[in-house]
């Protein structure tokens, strides 16, 4: 059951089959001690618009703990968003009865960063495979349904014979594919992956990225592939989109974004990105930003960049820069005053805007 | 339904064509357990103790040499000897016969009290833990409240207003461990309900009630588990103390608590009436713990083989 | 060269599973001297997370059998005292675990379990535990330290935890480090940070490191020596220049064949090593790569394990090795 086209998509207008407008997940901040009071909010993700269009396979990078698991499992509902919206298919996610929730769980999976967390220490690799069907009533009957697993652990690369074992006998790669296993054996239309190839030594990886790749030609899954790992996300992505302190901040087609980054976070990114040739690796020039990372509580006023930025420059602190079209390829947005000064003011009065971001903590 | 393809570069071995072997058996695999608990001495050396006790409390009428309450004044507080091994009480009778006999009060007391308290306990304790909020806070002020009452007051109070006996001593030692269990099970699920394993059961579609029994439960029992085991023992304990209260079963028909009670005042000429039932609690509240711990061991998939890719 | 801070000899483990022995390690050796890194690669599943645990005693004794030697400054691991173990473990050796949770304690806070390590191997108060805590939390790169010390596990995101056990494996300044996939859950800039770091600490403390890794950039960029291990056996050893420029092991060639690059866009599929790599219960009895390889350019290949033999020269004064009956065709 692939998804219904909807009489296909006009020219030049994406198809879109999930789209965050606005999404917002704050988490409140407890003080250490007993009583643990709620001292703050900390904005893991803060004001995101993305749409991913169907078929595609989007990239999301950015820095660690700006926000892109959150936001991948805000997308789900996996966790509530506290403000905004996600549509998914054209339905409203943040509002899906029990039924809608049910199929929306089977039409879109994912793959958890963690494969030493994300899988039940007391449930067999079967067991855990097994339970999409189990709970969707897909492929009913035992035999089918061991039959189908194996079927998925092959897909995957592992050995069938490995169902009846516990999680705690597979290395981490393994796991990962287990959990991938899992994600894929309902039959999604939109799967996140979080960091699903981080563990995996690169021929499993591009093993892994190869049966991504055809199952999107073959049956249009749409991806939302998280990764630290920028060269793979070049290679399987249409589009890239960067994160960075809990906002989307670049976005554009995969190749104008690695060719030519329009904002100086991404140009850092992917300077950083390490080279499997020593020679080159030793002569490769890194954009080294400077000061520490604000915290996603602290979130700078303006441009949440502006602290770190090598070209902040006078607007930033005090317009906070909106996304526009950049650079000559289609579709290529960014959120930075060098392309124009646009975005909303700063008001002036938001506590938690500190002018400096370094100040130390109580 | 499209079938997922196969990639042809994925998989080089052809799928082996005999029915999977290892198709996973849908339950946990009691012989197995079993077959791992026997390897385990303590614990099955405490389980063989505990089915000999109750198959005791079970048969105790074609066991037991005398009745409950053949007295003969012939044969007032005798030490131990070949006709009477654990010796006779102040009324002539056998207290071998009463040990046996009243294992089946001393064990249904234990077994039903604590079944009540885990099944209420665990079912509170599980809401609470996993369903939060408002949930939470009703629910464990009230056991607050409960767990505040001194227990024995508590029991006390549950015994005046319904009276004395078996029944009511179950009640009220159940009522007692309510809290603890739901305490246990609430901090187990906290924990448990946190991991990621949980949340990515939750992206697959399962509902709540398959979280709640399928993943949560099960890896948030060892605690339960143990909290079992040490109940056990204490519910036991408390039949004794209740009974020593004159608030448990009632005179004459034996339990090892009122036997232990009623000893008391013949301490010093004769150590046996006390030390003979007070063996029994010992052996079988110690058997309890033994099973206990040797159980949530085995149960645990990690310690069936062993672990890797961790240290703690 | 300089004295080594860890000589690893034959080691070998075998896991006991309810479907026979699994033979995980099989004869692994190698030596880490002072301030150098060596890179431990290999496909997933191949030991290399065994290999590490077994030298700090971290695998059941109850199912786990390691033999051979392993000696840190002089003291072998493997025989040594669980007391003796324990000592060692920090100051001697930090170790930083592929699954950042299981090192963890998710019911304590942050702060908790640095200072802990910290005041169990040195004389520091409460207070200057914390402060250290808080320093090395920053070093690390997390931000907003003062604040992290408080907060739980699981509040923290997946890249922020494994900094946190970073943290941990270098709050005693060990002599030897294993990082076992350390940085998988960094993006590129706070890994660039977390390997300036312990370079640091490797010229200022003389710290050995094994490096576990997937990330062959990662390889390139901190390595001195490169170790490919396959189905628990070293296949390739040498120079990371030898290894990664001119892989000899058809292995190792078909791992670096997987590689995309940033450079190009193409719409063909990755290059991969069909099949699947044996089962540890049930290895062949010849090459380990055997079933896999597409040269078997030998006919010892298939009943014949090959030795670990210099197939050049090397570049930087270390021979290049390789396990393979077919070292004649040069890297091309
Ligand atoms: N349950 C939670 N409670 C409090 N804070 C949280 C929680 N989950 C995440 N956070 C915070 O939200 C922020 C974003 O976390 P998230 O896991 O989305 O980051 P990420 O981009 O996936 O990072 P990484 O690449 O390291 O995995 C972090 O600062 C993290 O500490
Ligand atoms: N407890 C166990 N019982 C049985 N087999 C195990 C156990 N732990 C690990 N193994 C097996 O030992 C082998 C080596 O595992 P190990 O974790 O060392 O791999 P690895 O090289 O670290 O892989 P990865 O790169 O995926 O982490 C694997 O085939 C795994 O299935
Ligand atoms: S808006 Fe200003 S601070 Fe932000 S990225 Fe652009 S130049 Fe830098
Ligand atoms: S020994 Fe033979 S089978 Fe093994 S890697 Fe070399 S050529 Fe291939
Ligand atoms: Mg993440
Ligand atoms: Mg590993």
């Amino acid at each position: 059951m692939t998804s219904p086209a909807k009489g296909g998509p006009a020219e030049g207008a994406p198809d879109v089959l999930v789209s965050a407008r606005g999404l917002e997940v704050h988490f409140p901040i407890r003080s250490g001690g007993a009583l643990r009071r709620t001292t703050g909010v900390l904005r893991a993700v803060d004001g995101v618009d993305l749409d991913v269009h169907r078929g595609e396979t989007l990239g999301l990078v950015g820095e660690s703990g700006c926000g892109k698991s959150t936001l991948g499992n805000a997308l789900l509902r996996l966790v509530p968003p506290t403000g905004g919206t996600v549509t998914f298919d054209g339905a409203d996610v943040t509002r899906m009865r029990r039924r809608e929730l049910r199929e929306l769980r089977r039409r879109a999976g994912m793959v958890f960063q963690d494969p030493f967390a994300s899988l039940d220490p007391r449930r067999t690799v079967a067991q855990t495979v097994a339970e999409p069907l189990e709970v969707h009533g897909l492929h009913p009957g035992r035999q089918a349904r061991a039959a189908r697993v194996r079927e998925l652990l092959q897909l995957v690369g592992l050995d069938p014979a490995v169902a009846a074992r516990y999680p705690h006998e597979f290395s981490g790669g393994q796991r990962q594919r287990v959990g991938i296993a899992r994600a894929l054996a309902g039959e999604p239309d939109f799967l996140v992956c979080d960091e699903a190839i981080a563990s995996l030594d690169v021929s499993v990886q591009a093993q892994v990225l190869n049966l991504l790749r055809r199952l999107q030609r073959q049956l249009g899954l749409t991806l939302l592939f998280i990764s630290h790992d920028l060269s793979a996300v070049r290679h399987v992505s249409d589009r890239i989109a960067v994160m960075y302190l809990g906002r989307v901040v670049e976005v554009g087609p995969a190749a104008a974004v690695a060719a030519g980054p329009q904002m100086p976070y991404t140009r850092a990114l992917l300077s950083a990105v390490p080279l499997p040739h020593p020679e080159l690796e030793r002569s490769r020039q890194r954009i080294v930003l400077r000061g520490d990372v604000p915290s996603p509580s602290r979130v700078p006023s303006g441009c949440r960049f502006r602290t770190r930025c090598p070209d902040v420059f006078q607007p930033c602190p005090d317009v906070d820069p909106a996304l526009q079209p950049v650079g000559s390829a289609p579709g290529h947005v960014a959120a930075c005053h060098l392309h124009g000064v646009v975005g909303t003011p700063v008001e002036r009065e938001r506590p938690d805007a500190p002018v400096d971001a370094g100040d130390p903590a109580a | 339904m499209t079938q997922l393809p196969t990639p042809g570069a994925t998989p080089a071995a052809p799928p082996p064509s005999e029915p999977l072997p290892t198709a996973a058996p849908p339950r946990p695999r009691w012989r197995e357990t079993l077959g791992l608990l026997a390897r385990n001495p303590t614990a099955a050396v405490s389980a063989v103790v505990l089915v000999l006790i109750v198959l005791m409390a079970v048969f105790d009428e074609t066991l037991a040499p005398d009745g409950p309450n053949d007295q003969d004044p012939s044969r007032q507080l005798q030490p131990p000897s070949w006709s009477h091994p654990f010796g006779t009480d102040e009324f002539g009778r056998d207290i071998l016969s009463r040990v046996v006999l009243g294992a089946a009060t001393s064990l249904r007391v234990g077994f039903l009290s604590v079944a009540f308290a885990l099944v209420v306990g665990t079912l509170i304790g599980l809401l609470a833990g996993y369903y939060g909020r408002w949930v939470d806070d009703t629910l464990m002020r009230l056991m607050d409240v409960l767990f505040a009452f001194p227990a024995v007051l508590l029991a006390i109070a549950i015994v005046a207003i319904r009276g004395a006996g078996p029944a009511n001593a179950i009640l009220a030692i159940g009522i007692v461990y309510v809290p603890i269990f739901a305490r246990v099970t609430r901090a187990s699920v906290l924990g448990v309900r946190e991991e990621v394993y949980v949340r990515a059961s939750r992206s697959v579609g399962a509902s709540d009630w398959r979280l709640i029994t399928r993943h949560v439960l099960p890896n948030a029992a060892p605690p339960i588990i143990v909290q079992t085991s040490i109940s056990l023992a204490f519910a036991v304990l408390a039949e004794a103390a209740l009974s020593f209260l004159g608030l448990g079963p009632r005179r004459p028909n034996p339990s090892w608590g009122l036997m232990l009670a009623d000893g008391r005042g013949f301490i010093d000429q004769a150590w046996w009436y006390t030390v003979f039932p007070g063996l029994a609690i010992v052996v079988t509240v110690l058997c309890f713990n033994l099973l206990g711990d040797g159980l949530r061991d085995v149960l645990d998939p990690r310690q069936r083989t062993l672990m890797a890719g961790g240290g703690r | 060269m300089t004295a080594p801070v860890l000589e690893v000899e034959d080691l070998r483990v075998d896991l006991r599973t309810p479907r026979g022995t699994a033979h995980v390690v099989n004869g692994l050796s190698y030596t880490v001297g002072a301030g150098e890194t060596v890179a431990v690669v290999g496909e997933s599943g191949s030991g290399k997370s065994v290999s590490v645990l077994a030298l700090l005693g971290l695998l059941p004794a109850r199912t786990a059998t390691v033999t051979g030697r392993a000696l840190l400054d002089g003291e072998d691991l493997l025989t040594m005292s669980p007391e003796r173990l324990r000592q060692v473990r920090g100051p001697g050796v930090g170790m930083v675990f592929q699954d950042p949770m299981t090192s963890l304690n998710p019911v304590l806070t942050v702060g908790r379990q640095l200072t802990e390590g910290l005041r169990a191997h040195g004389s520091l108060s409460k207070a200057a535990a914390r402060a250290r805590a808080v320093e090395l939390l920053g070093e690390v790169g997390l931000p907003d330290p003062g604040r992290a010390v408080d907060r739980y596990p699981h509040e923290l995101s997946g890249g922020m935890r494994q900094r946190v056990v970073i943290a941990i494996a270098l709050s005693n300044s060990p002599s030897l480090l294993i990082a076992d996939e350390a940085t998988t859950a960094l993006d590129v800039t706070v890994q660039a940070q977390i390997l300036d770091l312990v370079e640091g600490l490797q010229t200022e403390h003389g710290t050995g490191v094994v490096w576990i890794t997937h990330d062959l950039g990662v390889v390139a960029g901190i390595a001195d020596r490169v170790l490919v291990m396959y189905g628990g056996r070293c296949v390739e050893d040498g120079t990371v220049d030898d290894v990664l420029e001119r892989p000899v092991h058809p292995y190792t060639r078909g791992l670096l064949g997987a590689l995309p690059d940033l450079a190009t866009d193409d719409e063909a599929d990755l290059a991969t090593i069909p099949g699947t790599p044996p089962p540890p219960t049930d290895l062949p009895a010849g090459c380990v790569f055997w079933p896999r390889c597409p040269v078997r350019g030998d006919a010892r290949c298939e009943t014949e394990q090959p030795p670990l033999a210099v197939v050049a020269a090397g570049t930087g004064g270390l021979p290049h090795r390789a396990a393979t009956w077919c070292a004649e065709g040069e890297a091309s």
